[in-house]
């Protein structure tokens, strides 16, 4: 029984090793590759607009409606203690600390991570990664690089736009629809919400972005046995990058606060 | 000159090469022969550094692969093209942006000379004027002769051929066959065919190798190999799995 318990946490541990090992190693790649090999600005511009552009509706849904549904219900709980005003800048310090950057990582793993994985994972089952090899081409420069970058560059202004579209949102059901005063909401959001909070929101979006690009890209790189592995592949990246996002921020959000620390202004 | 010396290679459990060597004439095709399964695959790859072997050496020139990082392979694979198995190409793109591939990657920009290259690499494959197709939209045969002409559009000095023949139907296989021998006399280029097929093995070799067990089992001319009284060779020559019934 203890030998069973033993053997399997082994293998657990044993498990998470080997992944660290993988990402490590593929992490190391790129970033040889970003500094030895001439960037494909095509491939990068392309994948730019993959992720950024492609991204915009689920980011204005999500950043929209998150923002709007969070001021009502901060609303319904501050106004039974008449802290009316208090709801802009609770919305928009939670917008910019925690949801923003949160919410648009996990709407870009299901997106972006999954998309990536599959894509690279069927060009491997497919030998395709391989020819690229065989005509000298190095599958980092060619299909890793442009996708992390372009991650690296979307991911933060993703963030911005669900953090700006939440606050917008937010503002206009406080004011307009729940009937809280438009001066006392914002003269209350813009005295509590600093520069310190735009900092920690942008740190955010481009951690998460880095894991979300690296993730994927390793469940795709390591894609076997056919169609079977391909269906797996982008499963695993979306269910890895959103826990390694959600456990990750939890540490994030500690470590950020002490450079830049919140509630005072 | 291509030489391989002393190969060894296991994944896991299992020896797939086991002390593999061989010499690569220039100018000649070389047929390398076995069963499913024997290592054929995996021999070939070693000769363009697809993988890397557990112990020997491959040689391209005098020049040892077998251990340079990936990176310090580029040149070398410039040299020599091969065709996959599946044919390989790139399904985003369409089948003149495959045969580009290689012109573009080494840094040819003039658009009307790579549409020239490209004309004349589908022209030596017979599938002119398919240009704008897309490979999900092509045959099996025709995505191994587009395969074909992306690997032969930036003139290697050897080509690999990786089961060029599997999956085809007699006639399109005949068609192959023609290919291989037809762009070996056009563009002098050292051919090693990876095959179990022993039409295509009779049809396209100066010199055939017979792999059994990870090992080379048997190194000859075509006439040899017919001629031999070796049970494990003439079984595989006349299709005889040795079972009854």
């Amino acid at each position: 029984m203890n030998f069973a318990l033993f053997n399997a946490l082994g293998n657990g541990t044993l498990g998470l090793m080997r992944y660290l090992g993988e990402l490590a190693f593929l992490v190391r790649d790129t970033a040889e590759s970003i500094w030895v090999a001439p960037l494909r600005w095509r491939l990068l511009l392309r994948q730019i607009a993959e992720v950024g552009f492609r991204s915009q509706l689920v980011v204005i849904v999500t950043g929209a409606f998150t923002g709007a549904v969070f001021s009502a219900q901060t609303y319904f709980q501050f106004h039974r203690l008449g802290m009316d005003s208090a709801v802009g800048a609770v919305v928009a310090v939670s917008m910019f600390r925690e949801l923003g950057p949160v919410l648009t990582a996990l709407m870009l793993s299901g997106r972006v991570g999954a998309s990536i994985a599959a894509e690279i994972g069927t060009m491997k089952v497919t030998e395709q990664i391989e020819a690229l090899r065989a005509l000298g081409v190095h599958p980092i420069d060619y299909l890793i690089v442009p996708r992390v970058l372009a991650l690296i560059i979307s991911g933060p202004l993703l963030a911005a736009e669900c953090i700006g579209l939440g606050i917008g949102a937010g503002y206009i059901v406080a004011t307009k629809v729940l009937g809280i005063s438009e001066a006392y909401y914002m003269t209350n959001m813009l005295k509590f919400t600093t520069e310190r909070d735009l900092k920690m929101a942008m740190i955010k979006g481009t951690c998460f972005a880095i894991l979300i690009g690296f993730i994927a890209c390793a469940e795709g790189l390591k894609t076997s046995q056919g169609a079977v592995g391909v269906g797996r592949a982008p499963t695993q990246a979306v269910v890895i990058a959103s826990l390694v996002i959600l456990i990750s921020n939890f540490f994030l959000s500690f470590a950020l606060n002490i450079f830049f620390p919140a509630g005072t202004y | 000159m291509i030489e391989v010396q002393n190969l060894y290679k296991k994944f896991g459990d299992q020896t797939v090469l086991d002390g593999v060597s061989m010499l690569i004439s220039p100018g000649k095709t070389h047929v390398i022969l076995g069963r499913s399964g024997c290592g054929k695959s995996v021999l070939l790859k070693h000769l363009v550094g697809l993988l890397q072997p557990d112990s020997g050496k491959v040689l391209i020139d005098g020049e040892d692969i077998s251990k340079l990082p990936e990176r310090r392979l580029g040149p070398i694979r410039k040299k020599i093209g091969i065709l996959f198995q599946s044919g390989a190409l790139f399904d985003s793109m369409s089948v003149a942006e495959n045969i580009a591939f290689p012109l573009r990657e080494s840094g040819v920009r003039d658009a009307e000379l790579i549409r020239g290259k490209v004309a004349e690499a589908l022209e030596m494959v017979d599938l002119s004027g398919e240009e704008e197709k897309m490979p999900e939209n092509l045959s099996g045969g025709m995505r191994k002769r587009v395969g074909l002409a992306r690997t032969i559009v930036s003139r290697p000095s050897c080509i690999l051929y990786d089961e060029p023949t599997t999956g085809l139907d007699p006639i399109a296989t005949d068609s192959i066959n023609h290919l291989i021998r037809r762009l070996q006399k056009r563009l002098q280029a050292t051919s090693v065919v990876v095959t179990h097929d022993m039409k295509t093995a009779f049809h396209t070799a100066d010199r055939i190798g017979f792999m059994h067990e990870g090992r080379l089992y048997f190194e000859g001319t075509p006439k040899e190999l017919h001629e031999s009284t070796d049970p494990i060779l003439k079984n595989f020559i006349e299709g005889h799995s040795g079972e009854s019934a």
